[in-house]
């Protein structure tokens, strides 16, 4: 499913009439949602890609989030910085502990979510929606199939 | 299942100057960082006192801490930033600082960071019991407290791809509570700083608490404490070694704020 999504994307975006894929692969209609994928990182990042917008949600996990305890503080990238997939793009703090977080992806970050300023404790409630950290456009799409799937992810750390 | 390898400790026994121990701290967070593709890096503890000094964490800002900043070094403090969590805080003589350069992951699944930092909590609140008597109560607030105004010891921890660097710190003698007197410290308005001098009445001194403090971290975390011969332990001794030199080198410290 995700080489399907990939190569629906880069039909899209490359002026190439040739799409090594027949688009109906993907029966597109208008009442669907958009196609978004969610891939994850051993360091409890997620992001979940908009092959549509090219964006690409930057969030922790669950998982995270529980092993963190109460949130009281998030560190934020600025709008506009450019990121490498590894880059430490922010901190978010818990019970005295500044925990970093890591781009998942490479591109540049065009949204954060000034909600967290206010509200730290979204991350606590609403991880991976309502907690969003960062939204990237991915320079490199195919950099997410390189990341977890959730069964991958979780199995680094379920015992 | 393996057994994890033991953690090995060092005790300075000069006062640092805080800045030259980030920059160890960073080293050795290095140097982890590289032996761990091939799983030869190793868990240490470093246990310490610093000169006197103001740190605060990652939450405020420059400038907020414009005024602070110049206020407490005209009173003859240095005063750091540090990536840490937790806000404000003293560090100097007087005071145990310790810092846990654990790997998290080692074990499997990985210590999670609440469950780490809850054990750094009891080690010091048993620690204090069972070596002085001291008991504490319970608090919302991170830290250990002897009563809901009097803190006695302070965590700030800083987790970066699961190694851990700053930790602890436990105030031993009177010294440090006069510095502490001079500024709201971890943001907690009506909250004085104790020590086990005064709730023991009677004089400790820090080298007296490192062998409990030792043990007590040992038996919480669960792993065999190993001393750190730093003449015989390559890169990280050197460091440690040049670290001990530049503290000598700095010679005496302030013994209290000069408020004049």
């Amino acid at each position: 499913m995700f080489s399907a999504i990939r190569q629906a994307a880069r039909a899209r975006t490359m002026s190439l009439t040739a799409a090594r894929t027949s688009p109906s692969i993907i029966m597109r209609m208008p009442s669907c949602r958009t196609i978004v994928t969610k891939k994850y990182t051993e360091e409890h990042e997620v992001v979940a890609f908009d092959d549509e917008t090219g964006l690409g949600a930057v969030s922790i996990t669950d998982h995270a989030q529980e092993s963190l305890g109460d949130v009281v503080f998030v560190e934020l990238p600025a709008v506009g910085s450019k990121v490498s997939k590894g880059d430490q793009i922010g901190a978010v703090e818990s019970v005295k502990a500044a925990s970093d977080i890591y781009a998942p992806v490479s591109g540049i970050v065009t949204e954060v979510n000034e909600g967290l300023n206010s509200e730290p404790g979204l991350l606590n409630r609403s991880p991976e929606e309502k907690g969003w950290l960062c939204k990237i456009r991915l320079s490199a799409p195919e950099e997410m199939d390189k990341l977890l799937t959730l069964e991958s992810y979780k199995a680094t750390w379920e015992a | 299942m393996p057994l994890l390898p033991p953690v090995l400790y060092h005790y300075f026994r000069t006062p640092l100057p805080y800045t030259r121990t980030l920059l160890l701290q960073e080293k050795i967070h290095q140097l982890q960082l590289a032996a761990r593709r091939s799983s030869s890096h190793h868990d240490i503890l470093l246990l310490l006192e610093h000169r006197p000094v103001y740190t605060s964490g990652r939450r405020q800002t420059e400038q907020e801490l414009y005024a602070e900043r110049a206020r407490l070094t005209s009173i003859g403090a240095e005063f750091s930033i540090a990536a840490r969590g937790g806000q404000l805080t003293y560090h100097g003589p007087g005071q145990l600082v310790g810092y846990p350069l654990l790997d998290l992951a080692r074990t499997s699944p990985p210590i999670g960071i609440r469950d780490y930092i809850c054990k750094m909590q009891k080690m010091i609140q048993s620690y204090l019991l069972r070596t002085h008597g001291i008991t504490h109560v319970p608090s919302d607030h991170t830290g250990v407290f002897l009563d809901p105004v009097t803190k006695i010891a302070s965590i700030g921890v800083q987790v970066r791809h699961r190694l851990t660097t700053h930790g602890f710190a436990m105030n031993v003698t009177k010294e440090p509570l006069e510095w502490f007197a001079q500024v709201v410290a971890c943001g907690l308005v009506d909250v004085k700083a104790g020590c086990i001098t005064e709730a023991n009445g009677r004089d400790v001194r820090v080298e007296d608490v490192v062998p409990g403090i030792v043990d007590a971290f040992g038996t919480l975390y669960g792993r065999d404490m190993v001393k750190l011969y730093p003449q015989s332990a390559g890169e990280l001794g050197e460091a440690i070694l040049a670290l001990e030199e530049d503290a000598l080198a700095a010679g005496e410290w302030l013994r209290a704020p000069s408020l004049t």
